[in-house]
Order: C-alpha cells, then sequence, then structure tokens
C-alpha cells in the first residue's frame, strides 16, 4: 500500500519537475522572440568576408615558375601545371594552369607554399555554376581580379559580429570610421616594435 | 407544406437512398477496404435521420461512438492484416449461400412483422410534446425504466474493457512463450527485456 | 437576461417589413452564416499561418515574410494561390476515388465544428443542446479522412501516417472528453453558450481555469494532439515518414489539409476560450460596470460595444493560444510514438478520470462555486 503510495508521489514529483523545465524552455523560446533578427538580406547585402578568408585562389600567370611545390603540397594534387622546357633559355616556360574549384577544400597550402607568392587567396565565394566543369578555372580565369563585396554599387556591405565596434551587434548604418572592438594588427605591431626599441635603447 | 417540412422529407429521401446504397455496397463490393468506408457512409446516414427525429444527443453519440471508433477499429485491423488472398471455388457453396439467404429473410421477415405489429398511428395522435433537452430526458429513463439495460451494458463493457487488458499484460502470458521470444542472433541488437507491468509503472 | 443582439430576429423582422414571405425571408437568411462561418474560419487560417511565420521567424531571430504586403501579411494568401495553381497529381498506382475523398472528409467536419462556436449572447450559427459534444464528435470523423488518404496513397510512409494519426486521435479523443465533461458536469449543459454563461459575472475570477486547473492542462496536451501540432507531430514526422499521408498530395488536396490543420489549430484555441477562459467576456464583468454607472442593459450602444468587445475578447483569447501553440512548437522536442501513446493511455487518462471524479465531489460538496 504504502509502496503503491510513493510510486504515486514519485510519478508526480516527476510530472511536475517536468512541466518546469517545458516552462523553463518557453522562457528561453520567449526571451529569444524579443532578440534582433541576425538576417542578412542576401542579394542587397552581404558580410564582409573576414582577413584570413578562404576564397577562390588568384593567380598571376608571369610570377610562375612552373616548381610544382603546389601540386606537391596538395591534399590531392590539384594544381595542373602544364610546361615546357625551354632549352635556349634552360628554363620552364609555363603553357596552362588550372585549378578545379569543385574538387578543391580551399586548404590553402598552395598559397601557403609558393615560393613566388603567385598564388593567393581572395574574398569571392559566390562560385555556383550550372555544370561542374565550369568550376575547373583555367589560368585566365584564375587570373581575374576578384570581386569585393565592399566596392558593388549594388551592394550594402555589412560588418561580422567580430568586426563591429564594442557593445553595437547592429551593423547596418555604422557611422562611417567606426573601428572595431580591440586593437588592430598594425598598431600591435606598432606597440612591438617601440617596446622592443625601448629595450634596445636601455 | 412549409419551408420546414419540405426540406425534412426531401433531407429524409436523400439520407434512406444514401444509407441504402451504401449498405448495398458494404454486402456487395468485393473491396473490403470499400466495404469498411462505405459501412461508415451508413452510420452517417443513419445519424441523419436520428437528427431528423429531432434525438440530437443520440445522432452525435452515433457518430463518435460509430464513426468514430467502431468503424475506425475496423479499418485499422483491415489495414494492419492487408494480406491479399486467393479465393477459391468451395464445392457446395450454395449451401452456405442458401443459409445465409435463409438468415437474411428471416430477420428482414422478423423486422417486417414488427413494423406492421407496432401501433405507430399511437405515436401520431399523440400531442406533439417537444423535448427541451434531450440529454436529461434520456439521463432521466436512464435511471429509472432503463436502469437494468444500462446497468448490464456498463457491466458487459467493464468485462471487455478487463478481457482487453488481460490480453494486453505480459505478466499472464505463460513463462515458456515469453522465454523463447527472446532469441539472439549475432546480428541482433542486445536489447532489454520488456519489463513486467508489475514491476514499475512509471518506467518503461 | 440579457438577450443582446438578435441579428437573425432582426433581419427578418426586416425583410418582412419589404413585403417578403417569412418563408422566403428566412431562406434567404439561412445561407448567410454558412458563409460567413467559412469566411471567418479561412480568414482566421491566413492570420494563424501569418502569425506561425512570422512568430517562428522571430523565436529563431529570423525576419520571416518581409516584402508580400506590408508586414508580410498577404504571404498566406500568395502560398494559398500558389497551392490553388499547382498541378493535381494522382500517383498511377492510386485509388483515385479515396485519394480525392480522404482530404474532404479531413476537412469538413473542422469546418463544421465552427457551428458551435459562439462569439456573443446571440453571435453562434446554432445554440444546440449537444454543443461542445459535437465538436468532439465531429473530430473522432477526421481519422476515417486520414486512414483514407493514407490508404489511397499506395505509399507505405503514408499508411503508416494515416495509421499513427488514426491511432493518436483515438488514444487523445478520451482524455479531451473526460475534462470536457468535467466542465459540462459544472455548468449543467453541453451548450458552448451555458458554459459562457456559467462562468460569467465575475470577471477574470469566475473563468474555468480557476476551476479547473488540471483540465485545462489535459484539455490543451490533448488538443494539441488532435491538432498534431509540433511535440506530437508524428503522423508527420519528416525525419521517419517523409511526410506521412500528406506524402503523395500536392496542389489544392495538399492544401486542403494544411487548411484543416490550422483550421483545427484556430478551433481548439477557441474552444479553449470558450471552456476555460471564459469566451466572450471582458477580463472585468461589464455588466456589472454598466448597472454601476447606472446605464440600463437594453441602451443600444451599449449592446454594440458588449458585441464588439465580444467579438475581440474571443479572438484575442483564441490568438494567445495559438501563439503559445507556437512556442510550444519551437521548444519541445517530437515525442516517440511509444511516448506519445504512454503519455494519453497512462498518464493524461488516469489524471483525467481523477480530475472528474474530483470535481464531481466538489461539486457535491460546494455548490456555490461549482455549480449546484
Amino acid at each position: 500500500m504504502f509502496k503503491f503510495l510513493k510510486q504515486v508521489t514519485d510519478y508526480a514529483k516527476e510530472s511536475v519537475q517536468a512541466a518546469k523545465y517545458i516552462g523553463q524552455g518557453l522562457a528561453v523560446t520567449f526571451d529569444h522572440m524579443q532578440r534582433r533578427p541576425i538576417t542578412v538580406q542576401y542579394p542587397y547585402e552581404k558580410l564582409i568576408p573576414s582577413e584570413r578568408f578562404r576564397g577562390r585562389i588568384h593567380f598571376e600567370f608571369d610570377k610562375c615558375i612552373s616548381c610544382e611545390v603546389c601540386v606537391r603540397v596538395c591534399p590531392i594534387n590539384l594544381p595542373v601545371v602544364d610546361w615546357e622546357f625551354n632549352k635556349a633559355v634552360k628554363k620552364k616556360e609555363l603553357k596552362h594552369y588550372s585549378i578545379d574549384f569543385g574538387v578543391c577544400i580551399f586548404c590553402g597550402n598552395c598559397v601557403e607554399y609558393c615560393p613566388t607568392n603567385c598564388l593567393s587567396m581572395t574574398e569571392e565565394y559566390e562560385l555556383a555554376a550550372y555544370d561542374r566543369h565550369e568550376l575547373n578555372y583555367d589560368n585566365v580565369a584564375l587570373g581575374r581580379l576578384p570581386y569585393k563585396v565592399t566596392q558593388d554599387p549594388m551592394v550594402t556591405p555589412l560588418r561580422e559580429l567580430g568586426y563591429l565596434p564594442k557593445g553595437v551587434v547592429e551593423p547596418h548604418d555604422l557611422p562611417a570610421g567606426s573601428k572595431r572592438a580591440g586593437k588592430r594588427p598594425e598598431e600591435i605591431l606598432e606597440e612591438i616594435q617601440s617596446s622592443a626599441a625601448e629595450t634596445v635603447n636601455k | 407544406m412549409n419551408l420546414a417540412a419540405g426540406v425534412q422529407i426531401v433531407s429524409f429521401v436523400i439520407l434512406a437512398g444514401m444509407m441504402l446504397g451504401a449498405a448495398l455496397g458494404v454486402v456487395l463490393l468485393s473491396n473490403i477496404v470499400y466495404s469498411a468506408f462505405l459501412l461508415g457512409l451508413v452510420f452517417i446516414s443513419i445519424s441523419g435521420l436520428y437528427i431528423l427525429l429531432n434525438a440530437d444527443f443520440v445522432a452525435a453519440a452515433q457518430v463518435l461512438i460509430y464513426v468514430g471508433a467502431v468503424n475506425v477499429l475496423i479499418l485499422f485491423a483491415i489495414m494492419l492484416v492487408n494480406k491479399q488472398e486467393e479465393f477459391y471455388t468451395i464445392p457446395k457453396r450454395w449451401i452456405r449461400q442458401g443459409a445465409t439467404g435463409l438468415v437474411c429473410v428471416g430477420i428482414f421477415a422478423l423486422l417486417g412483422t414488427m413494423i406492421l405489429i407496432t401501433p405507430w398511428s399511437k405515436a401520431t395522435t399523440l400531442p406533439f410534446s417537444v423535448v427541451e433537452n434531450t440529454i436529461i430526458e434520456i439521463g432521466k429513463h436512464f435511471f429509472s425504466d432503463f436502469l437494468l439495460p444500462f446497468e448490464l451494458a456498463s457491466v458487459l463493457l467493464l468485462m471487455a474493457m478487463v478481457g482487453a487488458i488481460i490480453i494486453a499484460r505480459r505478466d499472464f502470458i505463460p513463462e515458456s512463450m515469453a522465454r523463447q521470444e527472446t532469441i539472439s542472433t549475432p546480428l541482433t541488437l542486445p536489447e532489454r527485456p520488456r519489463e513486467l507491468a508489475s514491476s514499475t509503472a512509471s518506467e518503461d | 437576461m440579457n438577450s443582446g443582439i438578435d441579428l437573425q430576429g432582426s433581419f427578418i423582422q426586416s425583410l418582412k417589413e419589404l413585403g417578403l414571405p417569412a418563408d422566403l425571408a428566412k431562406a434567404l437568411w439561412i445561407p448567410l452564416p454558412l458563409f460567413l462561418m467559412i469566411i471567418g474560419a479561412t480568414v482566421g487560417v491566413l492570420v494563424s499561418v501569418w502569425l506561425e511565420r512570422k512568430i517562428s521567424a522571430a523565436a529563431q531571430q529570423r525576419i520571416g515574410p518581409e516584402y508580400a504586403g506590408p508586414l508580410g501579411v498577404l504571404q498566406p494568401v500568395a502560398d494559398g494561390l500558389k497551392l490553388v495553381f499547382k498541378e493535381d497529381v494522382i500517383p498511377a498506382k492510386a485509388d483515385k476515388w479515396l485519394f480525392t475523398l480522404g482530404p474532404v472528409i479531413v476537412v469538413i467536419p473542422v469546418f463544421v465544428s465552427y457551428l458551435i462556436v459562439p462569439f456573443g449572447q446571440n453571435l453562434v450559427i446554432t445554440d444546440l443542446n449537444v454543443g461542445i459534444f459535437l465538436w468532439i464528435t465531429l473530430s473522432s470523423v477526421t481519422p476515417i479522412g486520414l486512414l483514407m488518404a493514407g490508404y489511397a496513397s499506395n505509399n507505405k510512409y503514408s499508411l503508416l501516417g494515416g495509421l499513427r494519426a488514426a491511432a493518436q486521435s483515438i488514444s487523445y479523443e478520451i482524455p479531451l472528453a473526460l475534462s470536457v465533461l468535467a466542465i459540462a458536469m459544472m455548468s449543467n449543459s453541453l451548450s458552448t453558450i451555458d458554459i459562457v454563461e456559467q462562468q460569467s459575472g465575475l470577471g477574470i475570477l469566475g473563468w474555468n481555469i480557476w476551476r479547473q486547473p488540471l483540465g485545462f492542462l489535459i484539455f490543451w496536451i490533448a488538443a494539441l494532439a488532435e491538432c498534431e501540432r509540433l511535440p506530437f507531430d508524428l503522423p508527420e514526422a519528416e525525419e521517419e515518414l517523409v511526410a506521412g499521408y500528406q506524402t503523395e498530395y500536392a496542389g489544392m488536396k495538399f492544401g486542403l489539409f494544411y487548411v484543416g490543420s490550422y483550421v483545427n489549430l484556430v478551433l481548439s484555441a477557441l474552444v479553449f476560450a470558450i471552456l476555460y477562459l471564459g469566451g466572450w467576456e471582458f477580463p472585468i464583468p461589464l455588466e456589472g460596470l454598466a448597472s454601476w454607472l447606472g446605464v440600463s442593459e437594453t441602451t443600444s450602444w451599449l449592446q454594440v460595444i458588449t458585441a464588439s468587445l465580444g467579438i475581440t475578447m474571443t479572438l484575442l483569447k483564441a490568438y494567445f493560444l495559438v501563439f503559445i501553440a507556437i512556442l510550444l512548437r519551437w521548444t519541445l522536442p517530437r515525442v516517440r510514438i511509444d511516448q506519445l501513446l504512454n503519455l494519453g493511455w497512462k498518464f493524461l487518462l488516469p489524471v483525467s478520470l481523477v480530475n472528474l471524479l474530483v470535481t464531481a465531489a466538489l461539486k457535491l460538496t460546494f455548490p456555490v462555486a461549482f455549480g449546484g
């Protein structure tokens, strides 16, 4: 009899606790309703990609020495380097270069290891195409000037959350010249150099 | 004939036609699913006839119990056991059909004589009294002159419920049968045996 | 008893004064409430779809529909038009008749249930004796349509979805009916008008929600399960069953299911408002206020004000409940089928029976507070 009563009370306690948890969950959802929407109206507004954004790879044909380091460091040996040895000048002559962005994982190893800095990352991320073969960029396509969000007159560029001034969460209508929270890299560099100079002076 | 009477006659004809057609469909169609759905239509037409007889509570209860519960359960049973089966000819099928026909004719004759015997004229000559609240009237009858059938029906339902619970609860099934079910092969995941309802009621 | 505004009587009276026979005047009146009901239910659906989209967006820190009309209010209309113009696909191996009939059977009972929803003393289409019982009855017809749709689609997901829907609505019908029965016991009537009348007089303190603290929770859980709203949307669980019984449906047939589910949600909210939140009653007793200010109950402007306030109050309460349903949708995860049936049969059913017993006992001991 008492065992049964205990079961009933335990069950009732569990139910009350479940109801409490549901209430807490509802409170969280309700709280979210008063927060600012984080929507970016995409074709009209775009976020500015961060400094280290790894977008489409840019290639400068004239700088390339056809060393094939990019191919060696690539996880899948993706870049295609087509060169011919010019016996007259005893140098490799680059004829074609291509990267298939349908296969590339944008790890950035090629950019990292390129000895002549002829490869570089851009901020371009809108690579959609109707045919996957269109993603196979040759040296002409790789050498095009990259699209920049800030230079498009049709687009309102919006800063990402980490690039907003301290205490601001609204990227729209920022005052011109507002700086992000924390120190910028050049400021940090300046500080280090000045402190280093001080220690040298001492 | 005023508007109300005209509407009543027209709806009676429609409901009666619908009911007869659907009932014939239930019996004559070969697809058992159609028969089950048409049975629902028969029940709904009957409840329409109840509404014409000013029995609103009975009509609603008819839909709730027969369409909402009985017919849905029939459909459930049909759809869970949807087994295609070949019909083969039974040698002396005419005996079965004859017996069925005999029973049907017998019931029809019984109902027919009952309808003929019942003194309907008395009902029409009585002073036409409108029952204000049918539910209260039904309740009064249940607890006065129809008390015994009412209680018997409730006892019957209780018995059915107890039977259903006994079938549903595992601990009344003999041990040997229950043990045979838990055969484990290399491909089955280790599964906790279903706990008996007597040990813990809350956990499952 | 204050009779309030009698639209039917005055409409027929004015037609009679124009020289029409009484029968014709009545026949002219009959279609008006029907159209009003259908239009009202449809507008209610549009509003609740818009609310659903906007509140869902807000709960997820999005904006939601924005470009179709101011604040996107025309978005549900656009959705509906799109569904109307879509191709009506019937799968080749489906059962054509049952496939078409399924959504119809699902939708019609829901619309018919609006017959009993009162917006004021006389602002109801029919004041039936069986009132709230009719709603329970009609909502029990819906599983037939769902089973029909699931069977006729000739698709395993559809069949499973239909069976789940039927099992769910059968099991939650019982606690729903039992919690309604406790209310009916307190107000000595099944008529929705009488149920609201019984709660009137004391303003917010007289509402049934204080007398039935358990009952209203049971009712709301069961009503959500009946509407297949999100903690209980197993019949359409997309991770398991694609879209349940709606899998093979497209175009306006799918639209009927969609409309049906939202009409059902609004209807459940309205019924909840009537049963537990005092229907059209204002939180402050208006009649007492009027008599205290010395205004007669039969003054025409007072009646117009109370009637419009009644409609507003009913809708406000109903949409508040719709809001709670949407909030619950984004808070709670979907339950499993065995948890659902456990909750229905092992928790709600015994608790609602206890609630019924306690209500009966309280009614016998305190007939003043619990409707003698």
